[in-house]
């Protein structure tokens, strides 16, 4: 049985994708618990931060998701740690002040329109954690999207984010019983107290991971921002 | 009271005809064109991502800066989108109105270039002989870039000369003598002395005493910055005759001593000058119109190039030329595209491409990724090297004097695109008035 600590849960349409930090020796390293027959899961009960124990297979070939695992007996919680904690956690693990540092090889920027992707045959891996100077979250054509300056001065622009907890909370915001210019309101926050409550949170950490590959590129999505949304924002706007 | 400016058919075609070249781009298909009111994700015909790659193509393209915020809560549909546009028109002339006698008659109040030249650095140097200064294997420059020579200053050249020299003969191309000035912006990457370029220029060239004098920056971006605000000061009425300058003399910054390895070695010295009038002043020869630009920052390669200065007189210069080399392909290539999709006119009815040439290797890897012929790209760095915010300067003195030389009425529009380290990234188009 192998200990993982849950430190991200993305959702991508009605697809939840996990990940999970494990200790080896005296190395800290990202594990992607997959179901045995796909690469996400429809439900998932568990936490960030959570403590989960579970059976782990590696899965070979799998390139640049080199994280994945197949999950091979059910979960059990046996203790849970809090948010500061998991991200103290994560800036031990798979760490990049860089863009050609996250995955270890060159991104390329869309060349139709925005975006920026890594070839999976070049990416050495498919989630990193890096600490921003700025941080931006948009809302553009319905669609969530961040950008952010790492600490090297690079910029990423557009990552859309799947966070699932930063999802939830953004459809909570435009819920309609939020009452009347929902968007307006929310786009208020997103410029003003949500940069302050990010920026100047002491935990502040970012997690980048890439898509599974399609037509030939693996595309950048914003995985997890620390801290969390809390539900009494929401009254804040 | 200037007329109110009504939006004719001819601007409705416009966001019809960039909306569908954005879209056929992203999709990369021949495909017939969806309906306007279907909804392209939820149709499956783009997923999210493309959604939002197609909408900030058609941002760039249109000049519509925040039409993603625009389209929440709206169905992500051709009908939406074309509705935005017109109501972010709607609003910016809303605002040209509401201003009237300030900025009423920026469209009506074109700018145009009617003078040009160019001015290098007189002595010659072989590639060869700059390889050696920079400690590099003999044959590197020629072999790699292509870079054949380097235009060097003399050591009676500096910034001011060349400046001042490609400034005089521009005026006197465009028979304009510098009493006529309104202002003179200037642009340098290696001229850091005090007075600035522009206060020097001013004084050399004899400008009335009420000439304004402006220095921008951008580092090789510089002459798309200084013709943007030349054609700002002319539409809005502060000015009806302007010389734009730039001025680079590397070889005195990017010296062996203080940079070594491949980098310094790639520039060369120049300088290049403009004249630009307000519609209707005395205009003499071939002259041009300036279209519209567009300008950005691509900070995802904001670390291929750094340059600052050391305690001691050193350069700490920090140069990922593989990385450098495939940003500034792709972002030229881009821009390319989106002055073609604003303007309207296909590439290949382009007379010149005045680009940014960082060496002439790549730039014929630009005209091959581009689709078009090399020849469209006057061959300036191949003799010259990178002359830095006078490498664009250059370029487009010499596609204006080839279009000269052909009739009135044959005459074809010219491109501009380049760039600066950051990485910034600016186009622009011209036409044969």
């Amino acid at each position: 049985m192998s200990k993982l600590l849950i430190t991200e849960i993305t959702r991508m349409g009605p697809a939840l994708c996990v990940i999970g930090l494990q200790r080896d020796k005296q190395k800290i390293q990202s594990i992607r618990p997959i179901p045995p027959s796909a690469h996400s899961w429809n439900h998932f009960p568990h936490q960030r931060g959570d403590i989960l124990e579970l059976s782990l297979t590696p899965l070979p070939g799998a390139s640049p998701h080199v994280e994945d695992r197949v999950a091979t007996r059910g979960f059990r919680k046996s203790a849970a740690v809090a948010e500061r904690e998991i991200a103290a956690f994560l800036r031990k693990a798979e760490c990049s002040d860089s863009l050609r540092g996250l995955f270890e090889c060159h991104i390329h920027e869309n060349r139709k329109g925005s975006g920026a992707y890594a070839l999976p045959t070049e990416a050495r891996r498919s989630i990193c954690g890096c600490q921003t100077q700025n941080l931006r979250m948009e809302v553009c054509g319905n669609e969530l999207r961040a950008t952010l300056a790492l600490s090297s001065g690079e910029v990423l622009r557009d990552l859309p984010v799947v966070d699932r907890d930063w999802m939830d909370f953004i459809d909570a915001a435009i819920a309609p019983s939020r009452g009347a210019n929902r968007v307006a309101r929310l786009e208020r926050f997103l410029n003003s107290q949500f940069h302050y409550k990010i920026m100047s949170c002491p935990h502040h950490f970012v997690r980048i991971g890439l898509t599974r590959p399609y037509r030939d590129a693996c595309w950048l999505m914003l995985d997890t921002l620390f801290p969390l949304p809390k539900a009494d924002w929401l009254e804040e706007f | 009271m200037a007329p109110r400016r009504i939006r004719s058919p001819q601007e409705k075609d416009t966001f019809r005809r960039i909306v569908e070249t954005c879209f056929r781009h992203e999709t990369g298909s021949p495909k017939p064109l969806p309906d306007d009111a279907a909804d392209l994700i939820e149709t499956g015909i783009l997923d999210s991502m493309a959604w939002v790659s197609f909408l900030r193509a058609v941002e760039t393209a249109s000049g519509v800066a925040d039409l993603g915020s625009g389209l929440n809560e709206q169905p992500a549909s051709f009908a939406s989108v074309l509705a935005a546009l017109r109501d972010s028109s709607k609003s910016r002339l809303a605002s040209v109105d509401s201003q009237e006698g300030m900025i009423g008659d920026v469209a009506a109040s074109p700018a145009f270039l009617t003078g040009s030249s160019f001015a290098q650095g007189s002595r010659r140097v072989p590639s060869e002989e700059v390889d050696r200064a920079f400690g590099m294997p003999i044959g590197k420059l020629r072999k790699r870039a292509g870079i054949e020579s380097l235009a060097y200053a003399s050591k009676n050249e500096n910034e001011l000369s060349l400046g001042a020299k490609a400034a005089e003969q521009a005026l006197r191309a465009g028979a304009c003598g510098a009493q006529e000035l309104d202002w003179i912006i200037a642009t340098s990457e290696t001229h850091r002395d005090y007075p600035s370029l522009a206060a020097q220029l001013h004084s050399r060239l004899l400008a009335r005493e009420n000439c304004g004098a402006l220095d921008v920056g951008g580092g090789c971006l510089g002459l798309l910055n200084a013709l943007a605000v030349a054609q700002s000061l002319i539409g809005s009425g502060a000015a009806r005759t302007l010389a734009v300058v730039t001025a680079d003399v590397h070889s005195r910054v990017l010296t062996p001593e203080r940079v070594a390895g491949e980098f310094g070695g790639l520039f060369g010295d120049g300088a290049s000058a403009f004249l630009l009038r307000r519609e209707g002043e005395s205009q003499a020869g071939p002259c041009y119109r300036l279209g519209d630009f567009l300008f950005g920052c691509a900070g995802q390669y904001a670390a291929a190039i750094q340059v600052a200065e050391r305690t001691g007189g050193g350069l700490d210069v920090q140069f990922d030329g593989e990385a450098l080399s495939r940003a500034a392909i792709t972002r030229l290539e881009k821009v390319i595209t989106a002055v073609e999709t604003r303007s309207g006119i296909p590439r290949a009815s382009v007379g010149g491409f005045a680009t940014h040439q960082p060496n002439p290797r790549l730039l014929m890897l630009l005209a091959k990724q581009c689709g078009v012929s090399s020849d469209a790209f006057p061959p300036i760095c191949s003799t010259a090297g990178n002359l830095g915010s006078s490498m664009c300067g250059a370029a487009l003195h010499a596609a204006m004097q080839k279009e000269a030389k052909r009739k009135a009425g044959q005459r074809k529009p010219i491109f501009l695109a380049s760039l600066g380290p950051g990485l910034l990234f600016g186009g622009g188009w011209l036409t044969p008035a």
